[in-house]
């Protein structure tokens, strides 16, 4: 059974900026839902529309049958929200901040309590409970925010980038939280730019670029469709006009190659997706070699979900996290 | 029910974060006191003057005072919601189904609350000093009732600008932009009868003025119901529009 649908759901800022275009979703009850793509792709745009904190310009989505716009008192009630930023009182201890959000809940004050403790006990701060939000660490933050979201028992969890910026152990720890939150029963749809993240998580995944979703499926049907191996060759550095020269070169001398099913531009040299990529690397530096295109070194990998969005759009989600680096947080 | 709830914790969790700001405690009690030493030392022989209505300048000045520190310390309460607007948390309550307005509303009663304990510890200061108050227990409960229409005037004005702007820098100059003439066009530190004739009439379109005059009688002289009712009046106005523009900017908030 569909939790949420959308359709066609749109939002434009300022009548001109389009950060979400009619995007069509459906989140399957009990499942994790990525929405992976760049920064200011539209990832926060549209869970801030589904979670009722932003009114769409158009199209419309439903969480339970309850339309985000005209029952949002409803669809609130069933939802929860991890917001990117702590969404945390710092001078608050960690109790007061889920008694805070349970009160907000109209909770019963017992019934409440003995949420609380079991919350505290899920994401493992019982003993620092009673501690100001201010001294937890950045792990400990993550951990009680979406701890905060769950007070009520919400059938829906929206998780907004849950690991931005987190070190390495502390993202699989949150992962971990996340897995067990799901075999729990309660429909999770998280957005990330982390392409592991997405990848390991999630059950099924929608790729999201410039407010439109251009691929759905499990993080298996997306590489797979992707057909095969991808061997990066890394020219060395030159100027733009010397990159695309050498690009459209090595395009003319692959392409004519019965083995070679698709070439890529990236920003340092070229993606070659071919079938074997042990058999088929060797053949592609003689034929370059011989061409007189350098190349400075070589990396193979198996489709990852970046590639799939490297097809679809002809860039790199870190690529554009790079350029998107100015810290709008992805609005 | 769930409104008057919704109200109530949002005060009382705002309330208990504010006991954990020590800049807070110096707000309240090093802020006036420095006030109070400087002016009493600086216009001291003011009170000499013919015409001037008290013969201690610190009689005078401690209504103005009161009225100072309110419209002061409301004036910056913006700053508390910043901090909430940039930590995400204003957005995770919005999706509770808390009501929006109560919301709102419970973060003005709050900067109320935190205020009246700041004019009682004034009240005490000034009172060491040696200060009665002519009216008594009935005079400071008056004067009280001005100070929190004051603050629901400015208080709620700082948080319908900091809602527009989300900007630290934006309440800063603003605050300090308007709150110093506000304080100067209005007989706080100087009788009307002794400004200019251009200052006399800038005070009667500033309703800070309204508010030190309707105190005022209360600490020197005795009741005096026309000035009183007038700055009810003028205050209660100032109030109603500051509350209805935070209301207004807060319902529009992240749509």
């Amino acid at each position: 059974m569909e939790l949420i649908v959308t359709d066609k759901l749109t939002k434009i800022y300022n009548k001109q900026i389009v950060a979400v275009d009619h995007i069509d979703l459906d989140i399957k009850e009990g499942e994790i839902f990525g929405l992976l793509g760049p920064n200011g792709a539209g990832k926060t745009t549209t869970i801030r529309m589904l979670s009722t904190l932003t009114r769409p310009t158009s199209g419309t989505a439903s969480v339970a049958g309850y339309d985000i716009t005209r029952d949002s008192r409803k669809v609130r009630q069933m939802i929860g929200y991890s917001a990117q930023a702590a969404g945390l009182m710092e001078n608050a201890t960690g109790r007061e901040n889920l008694d805070l959000f349970g009160r907000y809940h109209h909770m019963d004050g017992g019934l409440l309590k003995e949420r609380i403790d079991e919350l505290l006990e899920l994401v493992n701060l019982t003993e620092d409970a009673n501690r100001l939000v201010k001294t937890y660490s950045g792990g400990m933050r993550k951990r009680l925010e979406i701890a905060t979201a769950l007070v009520h028992q919400p059938r829906m969890l929206f998780l907004d980038e849950p690991t931005l910026g987190l070190d390495i152990q502390i993202r699989v720890n949150i992962w971990e939280y996340v897995r067990k939150l799901s075999e729990a029963g309660i429909t999770i749809l998280l957005t990330t730019h982390y392409l592991e993240e997405a990848d390991r998580l999630s059950h099924r995944v929608a790729i999201i670029d410039k407010g439109k979703i251009i691929a759905t499926g499990s993080p298996e049907e997306l590489k797979s469709a992707i057909e095969g191996d991808a061997v990066s060759l890394r020219m060395p550095s030159a100027s733009a006009e010397e990159q695309a020269a050498t690009f459209q070169k090595t395009e003319k001398i692959l392409s004519a190659q019965p083995f070679v099913k698709k070439i890529m531009a990236t920003h340092d040299g070229v993606n070659v997706y071919v079938d074997r990529a042990d058999e088929a690397t060797p053949r592609i530096l003689r034929l370059l070699e011989k061409e007189g295109v350098e190349t400075a070194s070589t990396t193979v990998s198996r489709p990852s979900l970046d590639d799939v969005f490297i097809r679809y759009t002809g860039r790199t989600i870190a690529e554009e996290a790079a350029r998107n680096n100015v810290g709008k947080g992805g609005k | 029910m769930d409104f008057a709830s919704d109200i109530w914790y949002t005060l009382v969790r705002r309330f208990r974060i504010g006991l954990r700001e020590p800049i807070w405690i110096f707000f309240s009690l090093a802020q006036p006191l420095i006030w109070l030493l400087l002016f009493t030392q600086l216009f001291k022989n003011l009170a000499l003057m013919p015409g001037f209505p008290t013969s201690e300048y610190l009689l005078f000045f401690a209504p103005g005072l009161i009225v100072m520190m309110a419209v002061f310390s409301s004036a910056y309460t913006g700053f508390d919601m910043l901090q909430d607007i940039q930590f995400g948390v204003v957005d995770k309550m919005l999706i509770t189904p808390a009501n929006r307005y109560a919301l709102i509303i419970g973060n003005i009663l709050n900067a109320l609350a935190s205020l009246t304990i700041q004019i009682l510890i004034i009240f005490v200061m000034v009172y060491i000093m040696g200060v009665s108050v002519a009216t008594g227990a009935g005079g400071i409960i008056l004067t009280l009732i001005v100070v929190w229409l004051i603050g629901l005037a400015f208080c709620s004005l700082s948080y319908a600008l900091i809602i527009a702007t989300r900007s630290q820098t934006a309440l800063v100059v603003i605050a300090n932009l308007l709150s110093l003439p506000l304080m100067f066009l209005s007989s706080a530190m100087m009788p009307a009868e002794l400004v200019p004739d251009w200052v006399g009439t800038a005070m009667m379109f500033n309703p800070v003025n309204y508010a030190v005059e309707a105190v005022r009688p209360l600490f020197v002289s005795g009741y005096d119901w026309s000035s009183y009712g007038m700055g009810l009046l003028v205050l209660g106005v100032f109030a109603a529009v500051g509350v209805v523009t935070a209301v207004l900017a807060f319902r529009n908030f992240g749509k």
